[in-house]
């Protein structure tokens, strides 16, 4: 075996070591119980802190569905006005000006964006409240949905519409039997990248929420301030879970997306 | 302008969710800074920006910042160029491609707080070190997170970047077809090293400056992972921002809301000059 090869299997296994150590380890803190320096291995593995979590009054199961509400809210309403917005801003004859309008409030910093913002929200009566995180985080998601499928409207497409047109085919014919079948698998990355931008947010829900609404971002920063490592990274898990089972299955689309 | 009601319905989604927001925000911030809204503000001053420039708090935070972000980025560069460039089959297909998408998966918040657990005095990483004898107590780890170099924040920001470059410059290897112009270079005698870093190198540092810039710009607002890894002082500027506008001297919010004017002049700024230079690059 060479060295050259060597070097380069070394190099993998520790690629993958970066990869997956921090899913084991936070799963292995969330089983565990008295983890002293300098044990590298906790001394008790319990069921207990999930339990706890979620039937005796840790209110970490209501945080998840809160979270599930509002990424799945913000997903499905930035998705679907992203998509009709952005066929406007496509054939636009300001296509450029007006998708850097777009851009703008998606590359400002969410949690200063928020602290601008704050001032309308309380006046609309929106802080505190799942309806004005699910309002606020599509200020957010809206901008990037958008810009994710202005570039599905090309000529390629119109000329699509245009030939249905011709052959006389209604403009909802087109868009059922010909625009959607097409776009499908855009929509449904989209959705998916809408949820994870939601499902990720701290800076803005902790802003507008007041705290008040515990999403499982909120938690786990309350459990890291109480310095409850295992609620935490209980908390951690329950946050990477979805994601990381929709990355499995979505694989395919992002592949094309990043192509 | 609107010849379908389709066209008024988009453009209203459009002015209600990005333009309006943008400019009731920025309008905001803007009269707060000048004092002509808010509780203690008497009409137009200029006070709070001189107080905000009496000290070098804002400039070095916004200096902090852009450190931040170029160390982490340069990092994940370099490491994702390397692995497109040496192992593109293994990522493009088989479990690594399924791996490099961990990371994706990691909201900052989460991987700040890995990153606490595995770098801090008593993480993993010091217990190991214990167990092979390299410490013999504690205090004798360096600190690698809330540490004056940085160094846990660059971490935890070089691992949620590294999956989106990695995947970018697979990608791009792939399309650009950089195999085969190392390979014609390779036929016409042009050793490995030269190929690489006269070919690949170039086209997709290149190919994948706009992002890298975008990157950036998106990098400099990070809030979570400086506030739980960084130190008191410096502070980046979304958590300096978030201080002066959430703790209880009232009379630091005007401040806040100027660095957040400053901020926002920078980053809309960067981000014309990137899309006006790259008016093909637009789409994600």
């Amino acid at each position: 075996m060479s060295t050259t090869f060597k070097k380069r299997n070394i190099f993998l296994w520790l690629l993958a070591l970066a990869f997956i150590t921090p899913i084991i380890t936070l799963f292995f803190l969330s089983f565990s119980k008295n983890w002293q320096f300098p044990a590298i291995l906790p001394k008790q593995f319990t069921l207990e802190n999930w339990r706890y979590l979620f039937f005796s009054g840790g209110n970490i199961a209501p945080s998840f569905v809160i979270s599930l509400v509002i990424a799945l809210s913000v997903a499905t309403f930035s998705t679907l006005f992203g998509f009709i917005a952005s066929k406007y801003i496509a054939y636009h004859k300001f296509r450029s000006k007006l998708l850097m309008l777009t851009y703008f409030p998606f590359a400002l910093s969410p949690v200063i964006f928020a602290l601008c913002l704050k001032f309308f929200f309380i006046k609309m009566s929106l802080t505190g409240n799942v309806e004005g995180i699910i309002l606020a985080q599509l200020i957010i998601a809206f901008p990037y949905s958008v810009i994710f499928f202005t570039g599905f409207w090309s000529q390629k497409i119109k000329q699509y519409e245009d030939l249905v047109a011709t052959l006389g085919g209604t403009t909802s014919y087109a868009f059922r039997k010909i625009v959607m079948p097409i776009a499908k698998s855009l929509i449904l990355v989209c959705f998916f990248q809408c949820f994870l931008i939601s499902w990720f947010e701290f800076g803005l829900t902790s802003i507008i929420g007041y705290g008040k609404v515990e999403t499982l971002t909120i938690k786990v920063y309350q459990f890291i301030t109480e310095a409850n490592i295992f609620y935490a990274a209980l908390s951690c898990c329950l946050l990477i879970l979805p994601p990381v089972i929709l990355l499995w299955f979505n694989k395919k689309f992002i592949i094309q997306q990043a192509k | 302008m609107f010849k379908k009601p389709i066209n008024i319905i988009s453009f209203l989604l459009l002015f209600v969710f990005a333009i309006l927001p943008l400019v009731l925000g920025f309008g905001f911030a803007v009269a707060y800074s000048f004092g002509l809204i808010g509780v203690l503000n008497k009409g137009f001053t200029l006070e709070n920006w001189l107080a905000l420039f009496e000290n070098n708090d804002v400039v070095i935070s916004f200096i902090y910042s852009a450190w931040l972000a170029i160390a982490s980025l340069t990092i994940s560069v370099v490491v994702s160029m390397a692995i497109a460039i040496n192992f593109n089959k293994k990522f493009s297909k088989g479990i690594y491609s399924y791996l490099v998408y961990m990371p994706l998966a990691f909201p900052s918040i989460v991987a700040a707080f890995f990153f606490a657990q595995f770098l801090g005095n008593a993480g993993i990483l010091s217990r190991i070190c214990y167990q092979l004898g390299i410490i013999d107590k504690i205090q004798s780890f360096p600190n690698l997170i809330n540490d004056q170099y940085s160094i846990g924040i660059i971490i935890a920001q070089f691992f949620l970047s590294l999956p989106f470059f990695t995947l970018l410059y697979t990608g791009l290897y792939q399309t650009e077809r950089i195999d085969d112009y190392t390979k014609l270079a390779n036929s016409l005698g042009a050793k490995n090293r030269q190929s690489i870093f006269r070919i690949s190198i170039p086209i997709l540092f290149k190919k994948s400056f706009p992002n890298i810039v975008l990157y950036f710009i998106f990098k400099i607002g990070a809030y979570e992972v400086p506030l739980l890894l960084g130190r008191s002082s410096p502070e980046t500027v979304s958590v300096l921002a978030v201080r002066k506008l959430q703790k209880f001297n009232l009379y630091d919010i005007p401040q806040g809301y100027a660095i957040a004017v400053i901020y926002t002049i920078i980053i809309l700024s960067l981000l014309m000059l990137v899309l006006k230079t790259n008016k093909n690059e637009y789409d994600i």
